[in-house]
């Protein structure tokens, strides 16, 4: 039985990435995901079943290798699957200070409503929020492919500027990278 | 019975009358070499030769080899067996020749008749069009002189050692001819004007010349040398001209609008010759900064037509057009200096001249216009919007002047950073770099190293201690060994490899010392332009016939090396990203290389100096050779190229941060020149934060020079500039979709390609290993590792 609270079950990694987030990133896959957009450009992460399991220390000791790293982004798969996980590697990210980017299929106030649930889930779910610094959020629309768009793949997929929107009560755009180019 | 020759068959098939002269002298000069003198022994010899041949052999027309085998049999049957020793060796270097002759016509032949996409000799260098009437005229030069040399010019141990690759001279098809690089301080040549050899240029009076006499000062310094030409300050150089054109539209301006709002005639003019007196008179002109007593000493005379307290404001109105105009003319001059350089052909009519610009700590208003506009232009791209090739910009990269957000120059840094993210230019030159600083004087350019073409560098002087500068000075030759192949011949023996290192080294001080030689029994008129219009330093001094041998020992001789991944590979079954052991090893070989060359430099007061050798030419040869001969040895002959210099191999997987630590105690070592590159797999244009980490990073770990790889493709049809697969984000056509194909521009030895055929086949395949890991943001998934 894995400790549910210590391992994540991903499809992968990508030690330096410059695709998932404003500068050098870390990036976690996490295996596992229930929206099934069509185009995605991750399909074999979608199955539940697949992937491999690993433990937090793992993965942070593959970040401490990196003192280039400006921060880390949970990428899927769908992130919130797996919120207690991913907050508490959150909490360990946090306390090197590096910034925290979630992807998520989810709108946020899809997410925001999960994290009113009293369960464990929810509260991780709320957790989890309130540690991204930046959340790209909304499912991948074919229709609105952009292959411009700076890290993100559809135009309805918002960049939000987690820590401006906690500050003013509503959600804030990351105006720098929803406006490039 | 027949006892003569009548007649002889020569190797071309043709039949000749048979002259028994030429066999006396054969034999005779043969003899003469082993001190013989003895001339009616030869005619006897002969003679014996002729008798075999026509009695014994029955044979009254033989062949030229049947008539060597008979001279041969002749003088060691009659006890001259040294002579006959000599002869053997003598014939065995005539059949060489011919062969090589012959290899050179078929080289011809091929050049004639074959595509640059069948001929890799057309595609040696990526910057010759190797398919048009010039760049085959060029081809047919440079084979020929390289044959010329190997034969009769290059010691024979020189010559061998090259041909069978265990080193490699560079540039060996202008072994006679000249020096490779120089760089130019453009602000002492502009001074008082110059001369290109077919007419005279006046001192240039605004931004606009100041700009097409550089690209003029560039292209005639290229047609002396055969290696890079490189401007070490030019923001510096070219600051002077914006402050002579901001006088003048200052001037324009404040008599266009007297003209207009106080009806004074002939104003422009008028104040003109105002401005000049007061400059005559008071040393002081309008400038950028307005920080002098100008306006006020002008002040006095506008008073004659305006009312007093009306000239304030009207000077002002003044100096805001002028600032708004100097903008626009600065702009214009830098897109006409970097469209210039990539169109004006010199080097045998096939080249753009191999251009670099150094800039960035120049902190005065003029100067820092320089730098915004030429970063400008360079980001605005050519005439449809395609990426410049040329020049190769640095940028100077220097604390308290542009690293920090509190300096000066820190917005240009940043500047520098969103256009190289974009155009692959800037590179970025590190003066902090412990082995950098040392030479660095606050405000002087000429202490601040700068970077030529694609790695050299520049600065220290054993010849003259007082003339540690950039300007005036460049890189006399170079010769790289095959690293390798040593380690190979070693087989595991390090005794074996750093002895045979050692020889190695030796025989390379030696060549380049024979090559200098020969560059020094040249004259000032020789280099017209480089050595008579006072280019290289010293040469202001010397008259069209004086000798450049004294003054070219500011230049410097250098070591280069390649593969020494492959030859850590070849030695410990590592390279030096994989393992610590292999790195220690690396630095040792490398540190031992850089000792030996210093001790060489303290014993004969020459410049000798070690580069990381950028080997376009050579990446293929070297492997090409060591495969025939050795077989295919896996991470060592295996691939078609041998990795560049001291540089991690490009198909290895490695962090950024730890590629950029590995090779960094490299460029403390390499003080010819030397680069880091790292590769990024996406678009950094959207992501500026990830680009300028990673300078910072070679900043903080002690770099020298480097710069950031990234897929560079541009769509001509709707001008899109990113990453393109197989469709256009910007337009979505597809690429086989309409007339025009995608452009990708790479970098191939510090110098961009625009499109990929131009490479030769070694270039092409590390290109390929090296975009495995570019994310195809189209089809396939991210690219994820394990953990």
């Amino acid at each position: 039985m894995m400790d549910q609270g210590r391992t994540l079950r991903l499809a992968g990694v990508a030690r330096e990435s410059i695709v998932d987030g404003p500068g050098l990133r870390f990036t976690v896959f996490c295996q596992g995901c229930p929206h099934h957009c069509p185009g995605c450009h991750n399909q074999s992460t979608h199955d539940f079943e697949g992937g491999t399991d690993a433990d937090i220390d793992d993965i942070l000791s593959a970040i401490d290798k990196n003192p280039l790293l400006s921060g880390v982004t949970f990428s899927g798969g769908e992130p919130f699957c797996q919120p207690e996980g991913l907050y508490a590697l959150a909490r360990e990210i946090k306390n090197r200070n590096l910034h925290v980017t979630v992807f998520s299929g989810y709108t946020y106030e899809e997410l925001a409503t999960m994290a009113q649930g009293k369960d464990n889930t929810g509260r991780a779910i709320a957790g989890l929020l309130d540690l991204t610094d930046m959340l790209i959020d909304g499912k991948f629309e074919m229709a609105l492919k952009d292959l411009t768009l700076p890290f993100r793949g559809s135009s309805n997929q918002r960049i939000i500027d987690m820590n401006r929107s906690r500050e003013k009560g509503e959600i804030v755009l990351d105006d720098k990278y929803m406006n490039v180019i | 019975m027949n006892v003569s020759i009548k007649q002889i068959v020569k190797r071309d098939g043709r039949t000749v009358d048979f002259d028994i002269n030429k066999i006396v002298t054969a034999i005779y000069k043969a003899a003469e070499a082993l001190g013989g003198r003895d001339e009616e022994m030869a005619l006897y010899l002969a003679r014996e030769v002729e008798l075999y041949l026509a009695q014994t052999c029955n044979n009254d027309s033989p062949t030229v080899e049947e008539i060597q085998d008979a001279v041969e049999k002749i003088l060691i049957e009659n006890g001259h067996a040294r002579t006959a020793k000599e002869f053997i060796l003598y014939r065995a270097e005539r059949t060489r020749v011919r062969d090589m002759n012959t290899r050179l016509m078929k080289i011809y032949e091929d050049l004639t008749f074959k595509d640059a996409s069948e001929n890799d000799t057309k595609r040696e260098n990526a910057n010759i069009d190797g398919d048009t009437a010039m760049g085959t005229m060029l081809k047919y030069g440079s084979e020929g002189a390289k044959q010329f040399y190997e034969m009769y010019v290059l010691k024979p141990e020189h010559g061998k050692a090259h041909r069978e690759g265990d080193i490699h001279i560079h540039d060996l098809d202008f072994l006679t001819l000249t020096t490779t690089c120089c760089q130019i301080e453009i602000e002492k040549l502009f001074k008082n004007g110059f001369s290109t050899g077919h007419g005279f240029l006046r001192e240039p009076n605004d931004i606009q010349s100041y700009a097409a006499l550089a690209c003029i000062a560039i292209q005639s310094n290229q047609n002396d040398q055969h290696g890079g030409q490189s401007i070490p300050d030019f923001d510096y150089g070219m600051s002077n001209g914006v402050r002579k054109t901001f006088k003048k539209l200052y001037w324009t301006n404040l008599g266009k609008l007297m003209d207009m709002l106080y009806d004074v005639d002939g104003s422009v003019d008028k104040i003109k010759a105002i401005g000049k007196e007061i400059e005559a008179d008071r040393d002081v002109c309008p400038t950028m900064s307005n920080d002098n007593d100008y306006c006020l000493i002008e002040a006095e005379q506008l008073k004659q037509w305006i009312p007093e307290k009306e000239i304030e404001s009207l000077q002002s109105k003044a100096m805001k057009y002028a600032h708004k105009e100097i903008k626009r003319s600065t702009f214009q001059a830098m897109e006409a200096f970097v469209h210039n350089l990539n169109t004006m052909h010199s080097r045998a009519g096939a080249q753009i001249p191999f251009s670099s610009i150094n800039y960035g700590t120049d902190t005065s208003p003029e100067g820092r216009l320089v730098i915004e506009n030429i970063l400008l232009a360079t980001d605005a791209g050519l005439g449809n919007g395609e990426t410049a090739i040329f020049p190769i910009h640095i940028f100077k990269v220097k604390e308290g002047v542009n690293y920090n957000p509190e300096d000066p120059n820190y917005d240009l840094f940043k500047l520098a950073c969103k256009v190289s993210a974009k155009r692959l230019f800037p590179n970025f030159s590190f003066l902090d770099a412990p082995f950098n600083k040392v030479f660095y004087k606050p405000g002087d350019p000429n202490s601040e190293v700068a970077y030529m073409g694609c790695r050299t560098r520049v600065i220290a002087n054993v010849y003259d201690p007082n003339a540690q500068v950039v300007g005036g000075r460049g890189n006399l030759s170079f010769t790289s060994v095959n690293l390798p192949r040593l380690a190979i011949k070693a087989n595991g023996n390090l005794d074996l490899f750093f002895e045979g290192l050692e020889a190695k080294v030796d025989l390379i001080i030696n060549q380049l010392m024979e090559r200098y030689y020969i560059q020094a029994t040249k004259k000032v008129k020789n280099y017209p332009f480089l050595m008579g219009q006072g280019v290289w330093l010293g040469s202001d001094k010397l008259k069209p016939n004086d000798s450049v041998g004294e003054i070219l020992k500011h230049g410097t001789l250098s070591l280069g090396f390649i593969g020494l991944a492959e030859c850590l590979t070849a030695l410990i079954g590592q390279h030096h990203g994989e393992s610590e052991r292999a790195q220690k090893l690396g630095l040792e070989i490398v540190g031992f290389m850089r000792k030996r060359l210093d001790e060489e430099s303290k014993k004969t007061g020459f410049n000798y100096t070690l580069i990381a050798t950028p080997a376009e030419g050579l990446s293929g040869r070297f492997v090409r050779l060591d495969k025939a001969r050795f077989g295919e040895i896996p991470g060592v002959t295996d691939k078609a190229y041998y990795t560049n210099s001291f540089h991690i191999p490009v198909s290895y997987e490695i962090s950024a941060f730890d590629k950029i630590k590995l090779e960094a105690p490299y460029h403390s070592l390499t003080n010819a020149g030397h680069i880091t590159y790292v590769e990024l797999d996406g678009d950094p244009c959207k992501n500026l934060d990830a680009f300028e980490r990673i300078i910072r990073c070679m900043k903080e770990t002690g770099v020298g020079y480097g710069s950031v790889n990234h897929p560079v493709d541009r769509d001509p049809v709707c001008g899109y500039t990113g990453i393109i697969d197989n469709e256009c984000p910007g337009c979505h056509r597809q690429e086989r979709e309409g007339d025009e194909g995608f452009e990708r521009i790479r970098r191939i030895t510090g110098y961009l390609v625009g499109t990929v055929d131009r490479f030769n086949d070694a270039k092409q395949e590390e290109v390929k290993d090296r975009i495995i890991h570019k994310v195809d943001m189209q089809k396939q998934e991210a690219r994820m590792e394990t953990l």
